[in-house]
């Protein structure tokens, strides 16, 4: 994975729910509003995959949208990130024995951030942006 | 004849020079965005496919506008004269002779007059 200079310093994320209950997807919403205000950074949500360097993903990935998730992915270019939000994508959270599931996430994406919580407060998702930095900052320096 | 000197056409100016420069300048513009595109870009993978919500691309005759609807209006408006004029062209060879005699003889009336 090559990184460049740009990539570190300012992070656009593409969110792509996967079967979410809509918890997390209020509050990456909540997040990216002017009381934490993530653009100031650089960060900022985008609507399209192709234009992004991180992928928020949410939900615990259904059988009907594992295809699209794969596609999706494939679509960001590289290098990228992948966030996961909430603990449905860490575990299927209350859908964890649903007969509809091909997740968690890590099943079938690689995934290099966890952010647990049901849902989890907008603090948590920018100190997991903060972690996902630190790893791109690991990265460049084992460059 | 100077190749480089303005032309002055009564409405405007025309400078080879001044054209010159300005499409060098634009091509460095143009060079220096394309510069900071990203090289690791795949062709050829989904990276280079539209984004359609995750789904897969449908096939290209299955998303484009066919050719027919750009006069579908006017199909529309002579709808009378087709549901009448399509049915006739059987096919049948004999027919289209009918058809030849039957045209024939009333142009030979109307022409000729009736004896």
């Amino acid at each position: 994975m090559k990184l460049t200079k740009s990539f570190n310093r300012s992070l656009w994320v593409f969110h792509l729910n996967t079967g979410s209950c809509n918890g997390c997807e209020i509050e990456i919403v909540a997040t990216v509003t002017p009381r934490y205000d993530p653009e100031r950074f650089g960060m900022k949500l985008v609507g399209s995959p192709k234009h992004a360097d991180v992928l928020l993903v949410t939900g615990p990935v259904t059988k009907k949208m594992a295809p699209r998730v794969r596609r999706v992915y494939e679509q960001v270019p590289d290098p990228k990130l992948v966030m996961c939000i909430g603990t449905c994508g860490q575990s299927g959270g209350v859908f964890y024995d649903s007969y509809n599931l091909d997740g968690p996430i890590d099943q079938v994406l690689p995934v290099d951030v966890y952010v647990p919580g049901c849902p989890p407060r907008p603090e948590a998702i920018i100190f997991g942006v903060v972690k996902a930095l630190e790893k791109l900052e690991r990265l460049e320096a084992a460059q | 004849m100077d190749l480089t000197a303005p032309v002055l056409t009564g409405y405007g100016v025309w400078n080879p020079l001044a054209w010159l420069i300005a499409f060098i300048a634009a091509a460095i513009i143009v060079y220096l965005i394309w510069k900071t595109g990203e090289s690791s870009y795949k062709r050829g993978t989904e990276q280079g496919r539209p984004y359609l919500s995750g789904n897969a691309e449908p096939d290209k005759g299955a998303v484009h506008i066919r050719a027919s609807n750009l006069y579908w209006g006017y199909l529309q408006a002579l709808k009378p004269y087709y549901d009448t004029i399509v049915p006739v062209h059987t096919g049948v060879l004999t027919d289209y002779m009918v058809w030849f005699v039957a045209v024939t003889a009333l142009l030979l009336l109307i022409i000729g007059g009736l004896p």
